[in-house]
C-alpha cells in the first residue's frame, strides 16, 4: 500500500515537469534505482549494472522490433522459438555440416530472418491474425528445434566465440555497444522516418492507412522479417553467453519481451509506444529483479512484485491518457 | 514521394540489418579478456586435478559462511527435500547462514541469473544441481575467479567449472542394489529379465553392465534371460513385460530400469495376478511406485536419498572452506552419514537408498 503512495506522489512531483508517459517511467525507474540501493550497497555499482547488461541484451533486441510490431497494431508470439531455433541452426551447422564457425552465424542470422519472413508473409498476405499466426510458428519453430537437434545440445565452441557474450570492449559488454547501436539505430527509424510514421498509421488505423497510400502489407512484411533477424542476432549471442545450444532455450521469453514493451508505454492496440519507453520498461524490470534477489528477497516474491508494478504503471498511464 | 518514402524505409532497415551482420561478421579482436592465468599449481595438487580452483580464496576456517543453493528449480518435491538436508547439516553445523532460491522452471538461462546475483551479493559458497552442465560453466568460473567456492549436486557441472561434486549414485552402486535387492527376493538361483529404456540408453546400459558383473562374480547362477526395450512409454513397458511372462514361464524377477519401465512392469505382473511370485525391482521415484508398494505387490525401490544428498553437500562446502577438504582428499566426514569416500573431485554419497512401504510415505517427489 506505501508503494501505491510513493508512486501516487512521484508521480504528482513529475507531472509538471515531465508530462510524458516516457516521464512518467523515467520518474519510476529513478524511484526504483533509489530504494533498492537502499536495500543493497553492491547494487548501484558500476560494475553490478554493466553485469546486468548481459543478462537483458537478448530480451532488449527482442524488444525492439517488438515495440515497432506492437505500435503498428499486431504481436510476435513466436521470438522466443526462433531464438532456438536459430541457436540449434548455428549449433547444427557448424557442428554436424562443419561449417566454419562465421558462416554458421550466419546460417544463425539467415534462419532467425527467414523465420519472421514466414510470420510476416502469413500475417500481411495470408491474413491472418497476428496473434493466431505466431502462437502457431510459436510450436513450429520450437518443434523444428527439438527436431533439428533431436533435444542434443552442442557444445564444445572455440574459446574466441565467447568474445560476444562474456567479452567486453573497455569496460563494456560486447553484446551492450551491439545493442546500444541499434536502439539508436531503430528509435531514430521509429521517431525520425517516414516509415516510422506508417508504422504509427498502421496502428492507429490500419484501413485508413491503406487509402493514404501506405504500403501496409510491405511494412508488416518488414517487421515480422526484422523480429525475427533480431532473434537470430539474440540466438548468436545467447549461444555466445551460455557456449552451448539447447532446443529449449528462450522457452517463454516472449512473455518478458511483451512486459517491457507494454510496461514502456506501448499501448497493445496499436498506434502508441516509443523505443525510449520500452528501454525504460525493460531497465525497470530487470533492475527491480536484480535489486530484489541482491536484497535477499526470494525469487517468487519478485516475480510478483514485477506484476505488482506492471499493472500499477499501465494503471498510470491510462490515468494520464484522461488528462 | 510515396517511392522515396519506401526508398527511405527500406534503406533504413537494410542499414539496421547491415549493421547487424557486420557486427556478427567482424573477427573477433583476440584474446577478448585476459587469458585466465593458469592456476598457481599448489604445491600439494594431485597430478591431472582437472577440477577447478577457486583465485585467491580467502582463509574461511571456522567462519561464518554464507552458502546460496541454486537447484534446478524450486517448488517440487525433489529439491525440497535436497533443501531440507542442507538446512539440516546448516543447523547441525552452525555459524551458516543458509538459503535456497531458484527459478520455478528448469530453466538455465534463469538459473544463471540466480547465480550470477548471487556472486554479485558476495556469498561465500555456491551449491548448485545444473540444468546444463556447458551453459552453467561460464558463471561459476565468474564464482570460483572471485573466490567463491563451488560445488555441485545431484547433476554435474564441467569438471573445471566445480571444485567438488556430490555424485549421489554410482554406476557400480545402483547395479550392486539392485542385484542385491532382487536376490533377497528371489534367491541366488532364478531366471530374471530386463526392462530398460532404450537399448542404446547410456545410463541403462551402464547400469546393466554394472548388474552382470557384480552378479557374475557374486550369484554365478543369477540368469539373465533377455532384455528388452520401452522406449520410455510404460506402454511398452507393460507389454514387454507380459512377453517375458509368456516366452519364459520360468521367470522370477523383472528389472525395470527406468522410471517409466519399473511401473509399466509391475502393473504386467500385477494384472497378470503374479504379485508375490514374480518379483519386480527397480529404479524409480517413490511417488512414482507409491501405489504398487503400499498393495505389496513392489518391496521396494532404489534409488537414492535427496535429503542426504543435500546433507551431504552442506558438509563438504564447511569441509572445503574449513580447508579439511582438498583437492587429494580421499574421505569427508559427513556427519549422520559418516564418512564419505571421494574418487577424484566427485565424493561419492554411498550405496543407494532402498523406499519400502515402511519409509515411502516420508518422501513426497
Amino acid at each position: 500500500m506505501t508503494n501505491t503512495k510513493v508512486v501516487r506522489k512521484a508521480y504528482r512531483l513529475n507531472l509538471n515537469a515531465l508530462r510524458s508517459q516516457e516521464g512518467v517511467l523515467f520518474g519510476l525507474l529513478i524511484l526504483i534505482v533509489f530504494v533498492l540501493s537502499l536495500l543493497s550497497e553492491r547494487f548501484l555499482t558500476v560494475n553490478n549494472l554493466l553485469n546486468q547488461t548481459r543478462l537483458f541484451t537478448e530480451t532488449a533486441l527482442l524488444a525492439l522490433p517488438m515495440t515497432l510490431i506492437i505500435i503498428s497494431g499486431g504481436i510476435d508470439l513466436s521470438v522466443g522459438s526462433m531464438l532456438a531455433w536459430s541457436a540449434v541452426m548455428l549449433g547444427f551447422s557448424w557442428q554436424l555440416v562443419g561449417l566454419p564457425l562465421p558462416l554458421a552465424v550466419l546460417v544463425c542470422l539467415l534462419t532467425g530472418l527467414i523465420g519472421g519472413l514466414i510470420n510476416g508473409a502469413l500475417i500481411a498476405y495470408v491474413r491472418v491474425p497476428a496473434l493466431i499466426a505466431t502462437l502457431a510458428t510459436l510450436a513450429i519453430y520450437r518443434g523444428l528445434s527439438f527436431g533439428i537437434s533431436q533435444a542434443r545440445s552442442v557444445r564444445g565452441f572455440p574459446e574466441e566465440f565467447a568474445f560476444w557474450g562474456q567479452g567486453q570492449i573497455g569496460p563494456f559488454p560486447t553484446q551492450f555497444l551491439i545493442l546500444m547501436a541499434l536502439v539508436i539505430i531503430v528509435h531514430i527509424l521509429l521517431s525520425r522516418t517516414g516509415f516510422g510514421r506508417w508504422v504509427y498509421a498502421i496502428g492507429n488505423n490500419e484501413v485508413s492507412a491503406r487509402f493514404s497510400g501506405i504500403p501496409v502489407e510491405r511494412v508488416k512484411l518488414a517487421l515480422y522479417s526484422f523480429s525475427g533477424l533480431m532473434a537470430g542476432l539474440a540466438a548468436f549471442i545467447f549461444t555466445s553467453r551460455v557456449t552451448t545450444t539447447r532446443a529449449d532455450a528462450a522457452t517463454g521469453l516472449e512473455l518478458d519481451v511483451i512486459a517491457a514493451v507494454v510496461l514502456g508505454g506501448a499501448s497493445i492496440f496499436g498506434g502508441s509506444g516509443s523505443i525510449v519507453g520500452t528501454i525504460l520498461g525493460l531497465l525497470i524490470i530487470t533492475l527491480l529483479r536484480n535489486g530484489l534477489l541482491l536484497a535477499g528477497v526470494k525469487g517468487d516474491a519478485t516475480f510478483m512484485t514485477i506484476g505488482l508494478v506492471l499493472i500499477l504503471a499501465v494503471l498510470v498511464n491510462n490515468a494520464l491518457r484522461k488528462k | 514521394m510515396a517511392t522515396n518514402k519506401r526508398l527511405v524505409s527500406s534503406l533504413s532497415l537494410l542499414v539496421a540489418s547491415v549493421v547487424t551482420l557486420s557486427a556478427c561478421a567482424a573477427p573477433p579482436p583476440a584474446a577478448p579478456t585476459p587469458a585466465p592465468a593458469e592456476p598457481k599449481p599448489a604445491a600439494d595438487l594431485p597430478a591431472n586435478w582437472k577440477a577447478g580452483i577457486p583465485k585467491n580464496a580467502p582463509d574461511r576456517k571456522g567462519k561464518k559462511l554464507v552458502i546460496r543453493d541454486v537447484p534446478k528449480l524450486i517448488g517440487i518435491g525433489y529439491f525440497a527435500a535436497t533443501t531440507k538436508g542442507m538446512e539440516e547439516a546448516a543447523k547441525e553445523l552452525g555459524n551458516i547462514d543458509f538459503k535456497t532460491d531458484a527459478p520455478t522452471e528448469a530453466k538455465i538461462e534463469k538459473q544463471i541469473e540466480f547465480l550470477d546475483n548471487f556472486i554479485t551479493q558476495g556469498v561465500d559458497v555456491l551449491l548448485f544441481a545444473a540444468n546444463d552442465p556447458v551453459a552453467i560453466a561460464p558463471v561459476l568460473k565468474k564464482a570460483l575467479d572471485q573466490g567463491i567456492l563451488v560445488v555441485g549436486y545431484d547433476a554435474d557441472a564441467q569438471e573445471d567449472a566445480r571444485q567438488f561434486f556430490v555424485n549421489q549414485a554410482t554406476f557400480e552402486a545402483i547395479g550392486q542394489a539392485l542385484i542385491e535387492d532382487m536376490v533377497s527376493q528371489v534367491g541366488p538361483e532364478a531366471d530374471v529379465a530386463i526392462v530398460t529404456s532404450s537399448l542404446t540408453a547410456p545410463n541403462q546400459n551402464r547400469w546393466i553392465e554394472e548388474m552382470k558383473k557384480y552378479s557374475a562374480a557374486k550369484y554365478p547362477k543369477l540368469n539373465f534371460v533377455t532384455t528388452l526395450p520401452s522406449e520410455e512409454d510404460q506402454q511398452l513397458a507393460f507389454k514387454a513385460t507380459q512377453d517375458i511372462m509368456k516366452t519364459y514361464p520360468n521367470v522370477k524377477g523383472v528389472f525395470g530400469l527406468s522410471s517409466v519401465a519399473f511401473p509399466g512392469a509391475a502393473d504386467a505382473v500385477k494384472q497378470a495376478g503374479k504379485c508375490g511370485e514374480i518379483a519386480v525391482v527397480g529404479l524409480s521415484t517413490p511417488n512414482q511406485m507409491r501405489p504398487f508398494v503400499k498393495e505389496g505387490c513392489v518391496k521396494s525401490v532404489v534409488l537414492w536419498n535427496p535429503v542426504d544428498l543435500g546433507y551431504a553437500a552442506v558438509y563438504a562446502a564447511r569441509a572445503l572452506a574449513d580447508g579439511e577438504l582438498k583437492p587429494g582428499s580421499t574421505e569427508l566426514k559427513a556427519g549422520r552419514l559418516g564418512t564419505l569416500k571421494i574418487n577424484g573431485s566427485e565424493i561419492l554419497l554411498g550405496p543407494p537408498f532402498i523406499y519400502t512401504k515402511e519409509n515411502i510415505d516420508n518422501f513426497d517427489f
